[in-house]
């Protein structure tokens, strides 16, 4: 333990830590306690590049950096004193010498920590009548970054996450003193399944993403928290939200889940939220044989109808469920209270296995699989076996993850079925066989909780409005179950 | 493989001499460039994985220091020192006409492919500013006149 002192507050801190790190992890830098700084991060390693970070420590003749500097017990530490001030003020002056100023132009505006900072710590007036630095503009990076050379202010946060986090080490500060210029390795491209997250990190307009580019201001967007639900990861995002729809995923820190990153498939995955794919109406087979959009009372009328005639003709063992690690945790206990109430025990989960990697992406393609497995959902094998040994009369499904290879691989098997009763954000083939069909809100549209890979339980609530008619499926299901009369004193 | 079994024996010894092994990474370019001439991405790879190193790292120690070439010269480089005193000693306007007569900008190759001019940070000659370096040679004390005969004389 450690006792510092930052103007004229005690803060009690381990050992072994630099100042910087040491604010960080008491969570007050930059909350509370201002050392504006460019190169530091709390997930990178040391650069002490940028000269920002300057404070004074008391018996310390001259000005130290913050974010390379070891505390020791005992530590005097002002960052607020006129040298302090002046320090700031002249690394930013030099920091704007050759920067082109083009902010009505740069995507970076509104989110730019040089713009923060001039505002905050710089001086009003240049006093540089040279010409400014030219460098090139709109460079091609990769397939997902562009890169403004004029813009960068060489901190190389980039460079090190790119050799630190995937390990790629595409890119590099090349050339000396005001020469220095970052450029990828002659004939790379800045391609890495992480490689979006240096957009994320790069305090100026230098580095963007070519998908989120000259979209929306971003003073715009209203960023709301959640989750994605890419993989069971469950990897903590601001949704950038505006017009009722969402622009962007980026990360939101969570240091015992996701640090400070996202994979970029999981970031691209906002696009699924308002895609034209979207299921949001409900349907119901009708007497010619084809799907009518219908409202959702009469689609779970339908369903409730289908359900009841079959159990008291047959009883609850022709009746399957499989459930998806797309649902929240309410919406599988709605399931769990529903399948409970009818008596049905061929229950099991499908979800979709993929990649992995040691970072962050998991194999499983759901946000909520263990959820779903700790509520009791097995492995959906079991009650495929009995579908395709014509056990089976009714199904009801969440999601299309059961069109999977590694689960039916398509809809045969299912034609066979009285009653396929399906939940579903998106469209799929399963809809050329339901007999009714319930539309699904998004994670983005609705509140609940998943329960990620390693048991982490976290809250999304909803960024955006749904599409169309979707309900949450636990109100589905809890509607179902009370058409039944099988709903229980807790159901809605 | 672009850098020769001889050059990578010689690197090898090179290594031996320091408790570090990327410290013999600036004697190493060294060598490889005297081999091919310049340091291409190819060989500039080559002496990453010798290094274990990746080869942007590599590529930052080559763009650093100008005597190493990324990109193949001419048979001859010639450097002119453009450092405070031998530009108080007239280096720039002696660049400038070495431009004019070559035809080439600084950083540029002749067109025969006989001569990369460049200017160069101080090459610790001062003392006889203006200077050039040709390849591993200086010639000092220069003016104009003198320094256009040094270069026409290369082959
Ligand atoms: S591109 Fe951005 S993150 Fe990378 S060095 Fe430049 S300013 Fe820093
Ligand atoms: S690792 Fe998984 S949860 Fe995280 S961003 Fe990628 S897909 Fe989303
Ligand atoms: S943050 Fe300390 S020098 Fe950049």
């Amino acid at each position: 333990m450690a006792k510092i002192t930052v103007d004229g507050t005690e803060y009690e801190t381990q050992e072994g830590r630099t100042i910087l790190q040491a604010l960080d992890e008491l969570g007050i830098l930059m909350n509370g306690v201002d050392i504006p700084h460019y190169c530091w991060h709390p997930k990178l390693s040391i650069d002490g590049s940028c000269r920002l970070c300057q404070v004074e420590i008391e018996g310390v003749p001259k000005l130290q950096i913050a974010c390379n500097t070891p505390i020791k017990d005992g530590m005097e530490i002002r960052t607020q004193t006129a040298p302090v001030k002046e320090a700031r003020e002249g690394v930013m002056e030099l920091l704007l010498v050759n920067h082109p100023l083009d902010c009505p132009i740069c995507d970076q505006a509104g989110e730019c920590k040089l713009q923060d900072y001039a505002f905050e710590y710089g001086v009003e007036h240049s006093r540089s009548r040279e010409p400014r630095r030219a460098g090139k503009k709109n460079v091609d990076f990769g397939p997902t970054i562009t890169f403004d050379q004029e813009r960068c202010i060489l901190c190389r946060r980039c460079v090190r996450f790119c050799r630190e986090v995937p390990g790629t080490g595409e890119i590099g500060v090349f050339g000396r003193g005001d020469h220095s210029a970052l450029e990828t390795f002659p004939g790379l491209e800045l391609d890495n399944p992480y490689s979006m997250n240096v957009a994320d990190i790069c305090p100026v307009g230098a580095l963007t993403t070519k998908d989120f580019r000259f979209k929306i201001r971003v003073w715009f967007l209203e960023d709301v928290p959640g989750i994605c639900t890419g993989c069971s990861k469950g990897c903590n995002v601001w949704l950038g939200t505006a017009n009722n729809k969402v622009y962007r995923y980026v990360p939101r820190r969570n240091d015992a889940v996701n640090e400070t990153w996202v994979c970029d498939d999981g970031r691209m995955s906002y696009r699924h939220i308002g895609s034209a794919d979207r299921l949001d109406r409900a349907m119901v087979r009708g007497e010619l044989g084809v799907l009518e959009v219908t409202s959702v009372d009469d689609a779970v009328a339908a369903a409730s109808e289908r359900l009841r005639a079959l159990v008291d003709a047959k009883g609850p063992g022709v009746v399957g469920a499989v459930a998806s690690g797309h649902g929240t945790n309410e919406d599988l206990e709605a399931f769990v209270r529903l399948l409970d109430g009818l008596g049905v025990e061929n229950r099991g989960l499908a979800t979709v296995q993929g990649e992995s990697d040691e970072l962050l992406v998991q194999a499983e393609k759901a946000a909520n699989g263990e959820g779903a497995r700790k509520l009791g959902f097995g492995d959906a094998a079991g009650v495929l076996d009995r579908l395709n040994t014509g056990g089976l009369e009714a199904l009801v499904v969440m999601g299309h993850d059961l069109l999977d290879a590694q689960h039916l691989g398509g809809i045969e098997g299912l034609e066979r079925l009285d009653t396929l009763i399906v939940l579903d954000s998106h469209h799929s083939a399963l809809e050329r066989v339901a007999h009714v069909v319930l539309p699904a809100r998004h994670a983005a549209e609705k509140a609940g909780h998943f329960t990620n890979h390693e048991g982490i339980v976290q809250a999304v609530a909803p960024a955006v409005e749904p599409a169309g008619e979707a309900v949450p499926e636990a109100e589905a299901f809890d509607r179902l179950a009370a058409a039944l009369g099988v709903a229980g004193e807790d159901a809605a | 493989m672009v850098i020769s079994e001889e050059a990578r024996a010689a690197i090898d010894g090179e290594i031996a001499r320091y408790p570090r092994k990327r410290g013999a990474l600036l004697p190493a370019l060294h060598l490889v460039q005297k081999e091919l001439g310049h340091l291409s991405p190819e060989a500039t790879r080559e002496v990453a994985e010798i290094f274990e190193l990746r080869p942007v790292e590599v590529m930052e120690v080559i763009s650093f220091y100008n005597m190493f070439h990324a990109r193949a010269g001419g048979r001859h480089h010639v450097y002119v020192c453009t450092n405070l005193p031998c530009s108080l000693r007239g280096a720039r306007g002696l660049l400038k006409s070495l431009e004019a007569h070559l035809g080439i900008e600084a950083g540029e190759t002749t067109s025969d492919g006989r001569i990369t001019l460049d200017h160069e940070e101080c090459l610790g000659a001062c003392g006889y500013a203006p200077m050039l370096r040709v390849d591993e040679t200086y010639h000092e004390d220069l003016d104009e006149a003198r320094a256009k005969e040094i270069l026409d004389a290369l082959e």
